[in-house]
């Protein structure tokens, strides 16, 4: 695994290597060329289909299925929104591309849109990559120059025009439709769906959004081919007919308590343990790993033994977390509290929640406040009862919210109570010896229906069991 | 028509019906809570409280498969074939949550919130709600924040339904309130300096489900479990809103609407939400009276009706001048009693109060200049009685010419309707009858003051500036001393018995042809009377 | 009462170059604000009421955006350098936590606020995508990693108000 020759970071690392003259000496903008020259739009939906690339931005859905949703024979405009908005705790793969190697990025952008029929294509940057944002400006700047972009790219009659949007911190911008509402000049409440943005998205026009290293990807494979991408990661489970393999080389981020975090490609389906091990250096400091976060930190946690999970598209699934997401992989070693784990990325998720949904808005707020307050040393083992069943109830797997981010918020939560649930249980009971034991037993969410009960569940202490507590 | 299953009840649903999973509930009898989703607002299924479980019936097997997530019920279509599971533990626990969810942050401000008893939060809470509270947080009371000059906002009973700002986008286009902050430190707030000021504002109360928006004016006056509720129309201006009157012991609290899906829809204008308070001012006149020479001679209603008939048949020329705020059944009895009296009568139709232009908003919702709510009845009856059209700016003349002997005007306004100078030249009649509401330079000099109804004291019908006919009882009792036109002009009429609006709709409609559409009763919201109309009249 | 007019000719005019990017006005909404934080380090009231004018807004609608972000400062200027610390976990792992803490401290400052001399203001940021070089801390255009707390603060220290650069 260790020997993978990089192909997506394949320029990181060269003097120059975010210049128009160093990316074409390389051979650079020569698939564009060819494919413009070549390949209707149509076939190159058609290749990127074939080489079964999925998205790189966390939902992993197969990118050119995606692009076959957008109306056939629609008037256009069409429009493409690349996803910069990078902000999932743990990742920077995007960063490192848009930073040192952006004409990657834009011939991988110009190849999309060209295969999606777009018109304009906007990419949403996160205000807090300035450099990404200074060196994508003058590649983009470079590439008017050259005619890779304009009203007629490289003389095929094709027009593209690109444009930097400046997002202002906020992690839901990083949603496809919160991304959209954003762009448009609102709040960034992502929209329900349908309508999919393929056929209803910016400015009520069909529009496709993609990750960076998606497009990257696109630009390898009209590059190399798809058969060249097939080649490389986790083939297609034969028993499962539903299973789209996991192909292609990936970036992963590895940060947290290990030797050489760092950006760092193979091909998707190394294990979490190859990954800390032979590119991370191992665990610092000489310590053990506690749990390691498998792919940004709303894909939950996996244990200590848990790390010969393949991180592909369906590997972590299998150990109870939510996906492959960004591929971050952070690792805690032993000293880390799990409650402290916990309440880092609740509050993440509270101060991020966008506030649309009842669910979310109000269930990330709660969950936080009872971290606080278990951290403060008044939790009750009711609270971790409660913070289960909140992370039970929120997200689009139940239905009960917009978007994903309840799920992102659930996770972390979910697993902690499966796999940490002593250590949890004995941090309260340490910390709060007199109080965390509430009442027995801890009572489920009951609808009360008609007859409204007038009485709790008898408290040990004597006191009525809906005591206020302060937050 | 197409077959849709509620909790295993077929409803159906029209061929070009476009109905959501809360409507097709509500055609089986099942109600699916809701608080976000309005029917004349867009959908943004954010308050997930109308969460059900749904699947598909195969039109051939019969088999149901269920999408084993939830959905929002106002975000999915009751298409042809479409099950909702509205009854399920899945669906019960996902409402308890959301109702928790609500209150965990909520004020315990129930004891002083004007909300309670309409309050969704409250009736959910009992339906559908948990037994036990397990916020976590201190009892507090909600901040108010003044976010117009009619509306206030108890900042933090809000739900984030979101109703009220989309309101202000989508029906009157005039963007004044806002969401600020993100998250769980949402609020709704107006920009400094542009406070809720549009001409719809009163409606954005109407559809906050929660005690968050509440009516200035209002405020801690009436519980609203002692108001009782009477259907009625609008009297502020040529539209006809259709709207509930809530009382209670005769004394108007406030005005709603209605819904009337051919009218109003779901609103009403702030000039006709807040324009009863004319009905209870003291300023109201009391106590018909008889000129005689220079006394007052106070008159009981049991003897006025022959005193006032013997001196108009001895008076000679009658003129009646009919105010458009009259129903048609009054102006239908006046006309009548006045030719009944005298053949040749002139038929006036009454000064028209117009203020600016019409005006529609982005949602379609329509203010008409015309501030009456009779105009095109009144003028309809006139008109056929009197085809010959004598202009009410004639009428000083055709006194001053000593060609009129008895005149009856009618008046109703709700504010100063004529000068000195027009009173003074109408006042040269010999006999002159003033039924009205408020005193004024005519009503002092009358011979016969007859205190007048209000539009909330009496029965009768309305037609519209789009002729849409709509009929509506009396809500209040008027003061004490005032008998309203309609059993006056019953009795004057010489029909026994108490006053039916109803028969003598029935009446018109059989005489004229244009309410020819009334003939057969009028349904709640009211009947287009061009339906019968073959040819423009 | 005419407010003055806060945004100058040069604003405006920058704002107007993105209007041709997009088909609607109401699109200019982010970059419009940026282009007003950029000059005066804030966004005033006024400031919006005339983006909003010009935008063919509501002032409601914009300060709707606006608010959304806790990006945009208001009420007052932020300082000329304006310094974000991570908080989130790759950074919180590495001492993020106790960088920022230290800062607070050594600056009087709760984050978000700024130093009396206007020269600084504090931020807690969320993952700030450097986690390779936690804990870290953006100032201005520019990433510090790697960072101690006694670093931290030197860093913050030798950023005086002729290198601060506005956010």
């Amino acid at each position: 695994m260790a020997e993978f020759e990089p192909v997506l970071l394949a320029q990181v690392g060269k003097a120059d290597s975010h210049t128009l003259r160093v990316y074409e000496a390389a051979g650079g903008y020569a698939a564009l060329r060819r494919t413009l020259a070549t390949l209707q739009p149509a076939e190159v939906v058609t290749l990127v289909k074939e080489s079964a690339l999925r998205g790189r931005g966390g939902a992993g859905f197969p990118t050119g299925l995606k692009w076959t949703f957008l109306p056939k024979d629609h008037p256009g405009p069409i429009y493409f929104c690349l996803n910069a908005d990078e902000s999932e705790p743990g990742t920077f793969n995007n960063r490192v591309l848009m930073e040192d190697d952006p004409h990657q990025v834009l011939e991988g952008l110009i190849l999309s849109s060209y295969a999606t029929r777009t018109t304009t294509a906007y990419i949403y940057l996160r205000y807090e990559y300035p450099r990404a944002r200074e060196r994508l400006q003058a590649a983009i700047d470079e590439c008017y120059a050259a005619g890779y972009l304009g009203r007629n790219v490289l003389g095929s009659g094709y027009a593209l025009d690109v444009y930097l949007h400046q997002g202002a911190a906020a992690y839901i911008c990083g949603e496809e439709t919160g991304l959209i509402e954003s762009l448009e000049g609102r709040r960034a409440w992502p929209r329900i769906k349908p309508p999919f943005p393929a056929v209803e998205g910016l400015f009520r026009k069909p529009t496709v959004v993609n990750n960076v290293e998606t497009v990257a990807c696109v630009k390898q494979i009209a590059a190399r081919g798809a058969e060249w991408f097939k080649s490389i990661g986790t083939p297609a489970d034969p028993r499962d007919p539903r299973d789209p393999g996991s192909y292609g080389p990936k970036l992963y981020c590895l940060s947290g308590h290990v030797a050489r975090p760092g950006c760092y490609e193979a091909p998707l389906g190394i294990t979490a343990r190859q990954l800390i091990d032979e590119f991370g250096g191992g665990v610092w400091k000489g310590r053990r790993v506690k749990a390691v976060v498998p792919g940004g930190i709303s894909m939950g946690l996996l244990s200590a033994d848990e790390l010969d999970c393949p991180l592909d598209f369906s590997g972590p699934g299998r150990y109870g977390c939510l996906g492959l997401g960004t591929a971050a992989v952070i690792v805690l070693d032993e000293t880390v509290a799990i409650v402290d784990f916990l309440h880092n990325t609740a509050r993440f998720f509270a101060h991020e929640s966008c506030g649309q949904c009842t669910p979310c808005r109000e269930g990330t707020a709660w969950a936080l406040r009872m971290l606080e307050r278990i951290r403060a040393g008044r939790g009750r083992w009711r609270d971790l009862e409660l913070l289960r069943e909140i992370a039970d109830s929120i997200g689009i797997i139940p239905g009960t919210t917009i978007c994903g981010l309840a799920d992102g918020a659930a996770w972390p939560l979910k697993n902690a109570m499966d796999k940490f649930r002593d250590e949890l249980q004995d941090y309260v009971r340490r910390t709060n010896p007199g109080g965390y034991r509430q009442t027995e037993p801890a009572v489920a969410a009951q609808p009360a229906g008609p007859g409204l009960a007038v009485h709790g569940p008898r408290c040990e202490a004597g006191g009525h069991a809906t005591e206020f507590r302060e937050s | 028509m197409s077959k849709v299953l509620v909790d295993g009840q077929e409803i159906e649903i029209g061929a070009h019906e476009r109905l959501n999973g809360i409507q097709a509930a509500a055609r089986a009898g099942i109600e699916i809570p809701h608080y976000c989703w309005h029917p004349g607002l867009s959908v943004v299924a954010s308050c997930r409280m109308c969460l059900v479980e749904t699947g598909r019936r195969d039109a051939a097997t019969g088999e149901i498969s269920m999408v084993p997530k939830l959905v929002p019920a106002c975000q999915t279509p009751a298409a042809p074939g479409t099950v909702f599971v509205t009854n399920s533990a899945k669906v019960a626990a996902a409402r308890a949550l959301v109702e928790e969810d609500l209150l965990l942050r909520h004020p315990i401000d129930c004891p002083i919130c004007d909300k309670a008893g309409e309050c969704l939060l409250q009736d959910y809470h009992f339906k559908y709600g948990q037994a036990e509270r397990r916020a976590d947080i201190k009892p507090f009371t909600s901040r108010r924040r003044p976010v117009g000059g009619t509306v206030t906002l108890f900042v933090d009973r809000c739900v984030m339904c979101t109703r009220c700002v989309r309101f202000t986008r989508e029906i009157t286009g005039t963007h004044e309130l806002m969401i600020v902050n993100r998250g769980s430190q949402e609020e709704i707030d107006v920009f400094p300096g542009y406070p809720l000021a549009n001409k719809l504002s009163g409606n954005v109360v109407d559809i906050c489900p929660v005690g968050a928006l509440g009516d200035t004016e209002f405020l801690y006056r009436q519980r609203v479990w002692f108001l009782k509720r009477h259907a009625g129309v609008c009297a502020g201006c040529a539209t006809g809103c259709s709207i509930h009157v809530e009382e209670n012991q005769d004394r108007i609290y406030r005005l709603k609407p209605r819904e009337n899906p051919h009218v109003n829809r779901w609103w009403m204008c702030d000039e006709g939400r807040y324009g009863f308070q004319h009905v209870h001012s003291p300023r109201r006149v009391a106590g018909p009276r008889r000129r005689v020479g220079a006394r007052w001679e106070e008159l009981p209603w049991s003897s006025l009706p022959d005193q006032l008939d013997a001196d108009l048949r001895r008076a000679g020329r009658l003129a009646v001048v009919f105010s458009p705020h009259l129903t048609v059944e009054e102006a239908y009895l006046l006309a009548g009693y006045a030719r009944a009296i005298d053949p040749a009568a002139l038929l006036v139709l009454g000064p028209v109060p117009r203020v600016g232009r019409d005006e529609t908003f982005p949602g379609g919702f329509t203010i008409r200049a015309e501030k009456c709510p009779n105009r095109r009845g009144v003028q309809e009856i006139v008109s056929r009685l009197a085809p010959e059209q004598v202009e009410l700016a004639q009428l000083p003349e055709l006194i001053a010419a000593q060609s009129i002997q008895g005149l009856w005007v009618s008046g109703g306004y709700k504010t100063d309707w004529h000068d000195e100078s027009w009173a003074a030249a109408l006042a040269e009649v010999p006999l002159l009858v003033v039924q009205d509401l408020f005193e004024s330079p005519l009503w002092d000099r009358a011979t016969y003051q007859l205190p007048g109804a209000a539009f909330a004291e009496r029965d009768g019908s309305y037609v519209s500036a789009t002729d849409r006919l709509q009929s509506f009882r009396w809500a209040v009792r008027p003061p004490a001393q005032v008998l309203p036109e309609g059993p006056l002009l019953w009795r004057l009429s010489g029909r026994h018995g108490l006053y039916r609006a109803s028969q003598v709709l029935a009446e018109v409609a059989r005489e004229h042809a244009y309410f020819a559409a009334a003939a057969e009763g009028v349904p709640e919201v009211g009947v287009d009377l061009k339906v019968q109309l073959l040819a423009p009249v | 009462m005419a407010a003055e007019r806060i945004l100058t000719a040069e604003m405006i005019a920058e704002i107007e170059a993105y209007l041709r990017r997009y088909p609607t006005r109401q699109a200019v909404t982010l970059p419009a604000l940026h282009v007003v934080h950029h000059h005066l380090r804030h966004v005033p009231l006024q400031a919006v009421v005339e983006v909003a004018e010009f935008l063919e807004l509501s002032p409601a609608q914009v300060q709707d955006t606006l608010s959304f972000y806790g990006f945009f400062k208001q009420a007052a200027p932020h300082g000329r350098t304006r310094a974000w610390v991570c908080r989130s976990l790759s950074c919180a792992l590495r001492g993020g936590e106790e960088i920022l803490q230290h800062l607070c401290g050594r600056l009087g400052l709760e984050p978000g606020g700024t130093t009396r001399d206007g020269r600084l203001t504090l931020e807690a940021a969320e993952c700030l995508g450097a986690c390779e070089l936690a804990p870290c801390l953006l100032a201005g255009q520019r990433l510090h990693g790697n960072l101690t707390p006694a670093a931290a603060e030197g860093l913050l220290e030798s950023l005086g108000p002729s290198r601060g650069q506005a956010g």
